[in-house]
């Protein structure tokens, strides 16, 4: 048994425009995911995330590279692939004229679940997504934030070994997306493997064990959060209000990060006392916070992007 | 975790797929309601301007009814991969292609099939069907469904925006089930579109049951090519959307 849910190796994609320039949406991804572990792919719009995804999940061709899952390429081995995973696709809307329990369900049945299973099993991811209330009204009835519970309802009843999950709580309320984020959890701890991207990275950080950062198509990370953040120069953010003609007074405390209304100062906890000395004595309103992975991101991104140009 | 590896059958999930689909659409009752809008009109004006050929349009209303399941099947398929891109969610799933595809007409078709028996059982009072005629009915109502669709489902493939199908949708549908004698008898067609009218699914169909009603109709060997380009062509159709519903589930 491959101890590797999913393995790409060196995964190329070009879209050729019938009237257009030619777009290298991929150029060369490669990354493992092993058995049970929640894995993020995070990158820019466009970045080649969804495409990563369709080739992962058997609804793209690859122009070069293979992928497999659970040993079982996606290219030649479709048909044993579809069995085992299952995909939340990016913007995807539930039928609506079902309600959210006959979308579930019905989705069970065509995967081949029993009747009964698929019954229990609606119930359960329906109770887990808490759309009990609206459980019977139609889809096109419900707003968007339940639209797309019941499109991860739908994909978390499966309990699937491998699911992708594309954007998966995108438009929710935080309350769902935290409802969300333990259904993650507890299809892992059941042995289940979860590859998702976000562009929330508070997620990506508090569901993730490990993540990969795509830009341009290419892998530019592969990591935990933790070492993300550690790239950056330290642990701590200072903001300051107002303080970008101010850069040159704090440059030599950390990383800085300008913003049209505030100047960030990366720093570490030594140096905590240090700058928030220089603010009080210069009647600054400073805030302290720690570096978040969004700040790592935007650095790390930012930095291959300067790079690029 | 044990692996299923066993390769999906080439129907598998095609029954849960149709309930689905049979769901979906019975929620649209006014869908259901206004595709008898055609129909009824054409049958209307026949009524008042030729009654006498009122049982050879309610034939063609019977057969246009199954021919215009295929543009709900082309829309359908469309709406679910273009706007709700739901085709993601079933066609990376163990439900079989083929299985998506006529899953979705047998849904279309078991939903819209209640007017349909009104306008089968309005057509018998009016003509008095022998068994022959139910026969040949049946027979060409179902070349005629397996047509439609397969060309619904495959023309659904073809775009990437809904107002592109749209009018391509309409063209298809008017160019095959209106124009050519499906409402009129084939006598009345110019000697052109007569011969042509042969070839199309949903005017051969018309012609060979009315053939069985008024045996005056078709000449020569004119009865054997309707049955056999109605037979091939909806064999044909049906076996490239099989193929296609599997070939097109990867974009590019």
């Amino acid at each position: 048994m491959t101890p590797e849910a999913l393995v790409a190796e060196s995964v190329r994609k070009i879209y050729r425009q019938r009237n257009g320039p030619t777009v290298d949406a991929l150029v060369g991804v490669s990354l493992r995911v092993a058995r049970g572990e929640r894995v993020a792919l995070l990158g820019r719009n466009g970045a080649g995330k969804t495409t990563f995804l369709k080739i992962a999940s058997t609804l793209l061709t690859p122009t070069s590279g293979t992928v497999s899952v659970f040993g079982h390429e996606v290219q030649t081995e479709a048909d044993i692939v579809r069995s085992t995973i299952a995909v939340v696709p990016q913007e995807g809307k539930p039928f609506f004229h079902l309600t959210p329990r006959e979308q579930v369900y019905t989705y069970l049945r065509a995967r081949g679940f029993d009747r009964s299973t698929a019954k229990s099993r609606t119930e359960e991811a329906l109770g887990q997504m808490e759309l009990g209330e609206v459980a019977d009204r139609l889809n096109i009835t419900l707003s968007g934030g339940q639209r797309q519970r019941t499109m991860v309802a739908t994909v978390i009843a499966t309990e699937a070994p491998l699911l992708f999950l594309d954007e998966p709580t995108i438009g929710m309320d935080p309350f769902a997306r935290r409802g969300v984020w333990e259904s993650m959890r507890r299809l892992t701890r059941k042995g289940s493997t979860i590859l998702l991207t976000t562009h929330y990275l508070d997620e990506a950080e508090a569901l993730s064990e490990r993540l990969y950062i795509i830009e341009r198509g290419r892998v530019l990370v592969d990591g935990t959060a933790a070492g993300l953040k550690e790239e950056v120069g330290g642990t701590l953010r200072v903001s300051i209000r107002g303080g970008q003609e101010l850069a040159e007074t704090f440059a030599s405390f950390g990383s800085l990060v300008r913003e049209p209304e505030a100047l960030h100062i990366i720093t570490t906890p030594e140096r905590l006392v240090e700058v928030m000395g220089v603010a009080i004595r210069m009647r600054l309103t400073a805030t302290i916070g720690p570096v978040t992975l969004e700040e790592a991101f935007l650095k790390v991104v930012g930095r291959s992007i300067d790079a690029e140009n | 975790m044990a692996l299923p590896g066993i390769r999906p059958k080439a129907f598998r999930g095609l029954v849960a797929f149709a309930e689905t689909e049979f769901r979906v659409q019975l929620h649209e009752e006014a869908a259901i309601l206004t595709s008898m809008v055609v129909q009824v009109v054409l049958l209307i004006f026949v009524s008042i301007l030729a009654p006498a050929l009122l049982g050879v349009a309610l034939v063609g209303a019977i057969v246009f009814s199954f021919f215009a399941l295929g543009q709900r099947v082309l829309n359908e398929a469309a709406f679910i991969r273009v706007d709700h891109k739901l085709n993601e969610l079933y066609l990376s799933s163990p439900l079989a292609p083929e299985a998506y595809f006529f899953g979705m007409s047998l849904g279309v078709l078991f939903a819209y099939l209640a007017p349909i028996v009104v306008v089968v059982v309005v057509a018998e009072y009016v003509v008095h069907f022998t068994l022959v005629t139910g026969l040949v009915i049946f027979g060409c109502a179902t070349a005629v469904w397996l047509f439609s669709c397969s060309l619904g489902y495959f023309v659904s493939t073809l775009f990437r925006d809904m107002r592109a199908i749209w009018p391509w949708a309409s063209l298809l549908y008017n160019l095959f089930g209106v124009l050519p004698p499906v409402f009129y008898p084939i006598t009345s067609a110019p000697t052109g579109i007569r011969w042509i009218s042969l070839f199309l699914p949903p005017s051969a169909a018309t012609a060979l049951i009315n053939e069985t009603i008024t045996p005056t109709n078709l000449t020569g060997l004119e009865p054997a090519i309707a049955a056999a380009s109605l037979t091939i062509e909806a064999a044909l159709a049906f076996t490239l959307a099989i193929y296609w519903s599997r070939h097109s589930v990867r974009e590019g």
